[in-house]
């Protein structure tokens, strides 16, 4: 696939699973993740990368909706713990509303293992601005396929 | 040396350039600093690996708010008496206009520093600084210095 998207493909981000409205993709522990080398602590922008990525996936691929072209509005994350070295992180994403222009979503992300204490929340509007295809995306037959 | 070694000493170009390489997320994107007579500017290079969206071509969204949460941390600490790595609290993030594939640059102002909350508000820009592509504001914890 030529147009895959550059940065999340180089982490190695995958989709893990798409059940009901909720999506996740999994990012892989690798060591250029880290923001604080003292203590291996993930860096706080990687959490902002995948939780982007993975709201923004449920935007376009929102059911509700024929696939769309949705940029990012605005994004907001709350980091609820430390990111502890060594582990992949799973981020889960849904559209809870969706208007004639606007797609509100909201997700987290947590520790592999660890799905019921996440380590950040994010909250946004994505806007819809014109149709896409997806279909190369939205089968669960790609379910493990790299983004 | 460690990074908290890295970031006690007085911030120059050298010194800047020192913390960004230690942080393995932000030396992967590639940002570098540099110092203003006011503050401090930010560049993130264009880079292949950067992309998000390939028929753009348009930089990660979710990379430009790394780069940009990077870039209120390092302000925040050169405006230290006692410089810690200080730990994001929150970030909101409003993008603006797609960030093409080009160099962004970005710039902050320590809004309110008070006793264990700051307050940090970064713009984000490519080519025009009147032009942003994204606005932010991040809260940061301020550990307890051990002095």
């Amino acid at each position: 696939m030529g147009d895959h998207i550059q940065h999340t493909h180089r982490l190695g981000v995958r989709l893990e699973s798409i059940e009901g409205d909720e999506l996740t993709l999994r990012l892989p522990y690798r060591e250029e993740l880290v923001g604080n080398p003292d203590t291996g602590a993930l860096h706080g922008g990687v959490l902002t990368m995948l939780l982007d990525q993975t709201l923004g996936m449920s935007a376009i691929c929102n059911d509700a909706t024929k696939p769309s072209v949705t940029p990012t509005l605005d994004l907001r994350i709350d980091h609820l713990g430390v990111t502890p070295a060594g582990k992949d992180i799973l981020a889960t994403a849904r559209v809870y509303r969706t208007t004639k222009r606007i797609l509100f979503a909201e997700g987290y992300a947590w520790c592999d293992g660890q799905r019921d204490r996440p380590i950040a929340r994010a909250t946004g509007s994505w806007v819809r601005v014109g149709d896409v295809d997806m279909s190369w995306f939205l089968g669960p037959e790609h379910a493990g396929e790299p983004l | 040396m460690s990074l908290t070694e890295i970031i006690s000493q007085e911030p120059s170009n050298e010194n800047l350039q020192l913390w960004l390489q230690k942080i393995p997320y932000a030396a992967f994107l590639g940002i570098r600093a540099e110092l203003r007579p006011e503050d401090i500017l930010f560049r993130l290079p264009a880079d292949e690996k950067l992309i998000g969206n390939p028929s753009l071509p348009a930089l990660h969204g979710g990379v430009v708010g790394a780069f940009m949460e990077q870039a209120a941390s390092l302000h925040l600490i050169s405006r230290m008496t006692d410089p810690v790595v200080p730990k994001i609290i929150d970030f909101s993030l409003d993008y603006l206009r797609p960030a093409r594939f080009r160099e962004t640059c970005a710039s902050c102002v320590l809004t309110r520093q008070g006793r264990f909350i700051a307050n940090v508000a970064v713009t984000a820009w490519q080519e025009d600084e009147q032009r942003p592509v994204a606005l932010a504001r991040a809260h940061f914890l301020l550990p307890e210095s051990d002095n």
